[in-house]
């Protein structure tokens, strides 16, 4: 048992920590991404507003 | 009388506003069907991870995880970290979706065609949708239960408030696609994300570690934490686990449409290696909650192994064990939060499946039949209208469908179960198409067939569980596919691939 608890309390934490810290990294740079796929949607499509 | 306060309601309208409102901006995009499906393939790394991990965290993956945790304890965190594990392996091996994204698909049926015939597609098309919706439809009644227990909507209004949710999903996703997904998808990661982990630190502040490993070990011993120990697992349910994972991450069409949308195959990849991260999370923080429920409220008797939970002097059943615990410890303000990020994550899934699904009637049901009967094929515009209609008719069965079928067993196996009557046969068939030759149509159908069949029969007439049932259904799409491409021959659909 000792094995299995100690197994999942550092699977939970390799993934609470990664999911916090990818959450923040797409937060920040997600935006700039957004902003880069609308102005190349409007330039190979000049009728998109 | 609600669990809500003004601040918690401001902040729940103020979400589903500008959600709505951002999501209408996609309209001005679309002026073609791959724009419509695909969001014209513009997707880069972060917002394509922020749409990717928004489609597959609902509030139905909260819900279900919540169950598991509850029932099985830290044994349950073994689906998690193979789901997280596979779809590194896939993103950094490029398994399927390297070829899948070179394709330039925007289905997952559309490959049967492209591969084996126009009629395969047509029968792969049908089951991936009645397979998909029949998924789907247990999303809206189990995201319902858990709306009205955290906020304390009277349970009269549920059928209404889970309607007013889905036309509001509907509105944006019929009109502007997967770019008005893609854009709803980034602010709804956000704002689950931070839910998420502010419902994680309130779990174990209130359970505590310590009493949470203690209420796991004495209720259920070495089963709770050892996955092959445990009697609902074994290690037939981690090899089911990890066949269906892969069939998931590659065939499961809202997932792939993500890859499909990306702007080339090396962006898909990366989408899929780092999103395999937040899978980890994605499964095992909600357990993790649910662990917490069984340590603060599982006093009942005992069900299956586990204490059923009592709340208030109430006995409940174990899934909405962890919705309750949240009405109890989070507080004004919190609570609205968490329940917009619930919200959103609900409206990110369902917003994605309407248009997955509705995606593979139009193009790959409606569409091929009209070829077969030998109609003109229609223009962009007219295929973006079929689209929408399919959306429609997708949202009423849902409506009807979603709140009033209760599933049997627990959630997770049900979906699981539903997903495969398709899953097998196609990642068989995708797998065998994709990288070995001798596949024919013969053994494209025989696979899709007999992984349906073998999905279907065991589990809903002869009972058996699921996990026998998931290693039948890929056996005997596997055996299927091998005997009808040996018996079928080479066909000219064959030599083309």
């Amino acid at each position: 048992m000792i094995f299995w608890l100690s197994f999942w309390t550092v699977a939970l934490l390799v993934a609470g920590v990664s999911f916090a810290c990818i959450t923040a990294v797409v937060t920040v740079r997600g935006v700039s991404d957004l902003r880069e796929m609308f102005q190349r949607l409007r330039r190979e499509d000049p009728g998109a507003s | 009388m609600t669990h809500f306060t003004g601040v918690d309601w401001v902040i729940v309208i103020a979400y589903l506003a500008a959600s709505v409102t951002a999501g209408l901006v996609g309209k001005r995009f679309i002026g073609s069907v791959e724009r419509y499906l695909v969001a014209g393939r513009e997707l880069s790394l972060y917002v394509g991870i922020a749409t990717l991990a928004a489609t597959e965290i609902g509030t139905i993956t909260y819900m279900y995880n919540g169950e598991l945790g509850y029932k099985y304890g830290f044994a349950s965190f073994a689906a998690a970290l193979i789901s997280g594990a596979v779809m590194i392996v896939v993103g950094r091996t490029g398994f399927v979706i390297d070829r899948f994204r070179q394709l330039k698909l925007m289905t997952v049926p559309e490959y049967f065609e492209r591969r084996y015939s126009r009629g395969l597609r047509l029968v792969t098309g049908v089951l991936v949708a009645l397979g998909g919706i029949l998924n789907m439809g247990v999303f809206l009644r189990i995201e319902g239960e858990f709306l009205t227990i955290v906020s304390g909507i009277p349970v009269r209004y549920l059928v209404v408030t889970m309607t007013v949710i889905l036309l509001l999903e509907l509105v944006y996703t019929v009109v502007g696609g997967m770019v008005s997904v893609v854009i709803t998808d980034f602010i709804q990661y956000v704002l689950l994300s931070v839910a998420t982990i502010l419902v994680t630190a309130y779990a174990v502040y209130y359970a505590g570690w310590g009493h949470i490993v203690q209420k796991v070990n004495a209720t259920m011993g070495l089963a709770g934490f050892s996955p092959i120990a445990s009697p609902n697992f074994g290690l037939t349910f981690l090899l089911w686990q990890t066949l269906l994972w892969f069939s998931i991450h590659t065939c499961w069409q809202t997932t792939a449409m993500r890859v499909f949308s990306t702007r080339d195959p090396q962006t898909a990849g990366r989408v899929m290696t780092w999103t395999g991260f937040i899978f980890l999370g994605r499964g095992m923080l909600p357990m993790l909650w649910g662990i917490a429920a069984l340590t603060l409220f599982g006093a009942g008797p005992m069900v299956n192994g586990a204490p059923l939970p009592v709340v208030n002097g109430q006995t409940l059943a174990p899934i909405d064990a962890m919705p309750a615990m949240l009405a109890q410890i989070l507080g004004p303000g919190v609570k609205g939060l968490v329940v917009a990020g619930m919200l959103a994550a609900t409206m990110s899934v369902n917003s994605s499946y309407l248009l997955g699904w509705s995606a593979v009637i139009s193009q790959d049901v409606f569409l091929p039949m009209r070829q077969l009967m030998g109609k003109p094929p229609l223009g962009s515009k007219a295929q973006i209208l079929v689209n929408r209609i399919a959306n429609l008719f997708v949202s009423l069965f849902l409506m009807f469908w979603g709140l009033y079928y209760t599933p049997p067993g627990a959630v997770y196996l049900y979906l699981n179960i539903t997903g495969t009557i398709f899953l097998a046969g196609a990642f068989v068939s995708v797998v065998a198409g994709l990288y070995w030759r001798r596949a024919n149509v013969v053994g494209g159908y025989a696979a899709m067939l007999m992984g349906a069949v073998g999905a279907v029969v065991p589990f809903f007439f002869l009972h058996w569980s699921e996990n026998i049932t998931g290693m039948i259904s890929f056996g005997l799409a596997a055996v299927g596919l091998v005997i009808g491409s040996l018996a079928g021959g080479r066909s000219p659909a064959t030599e083309a691939a």
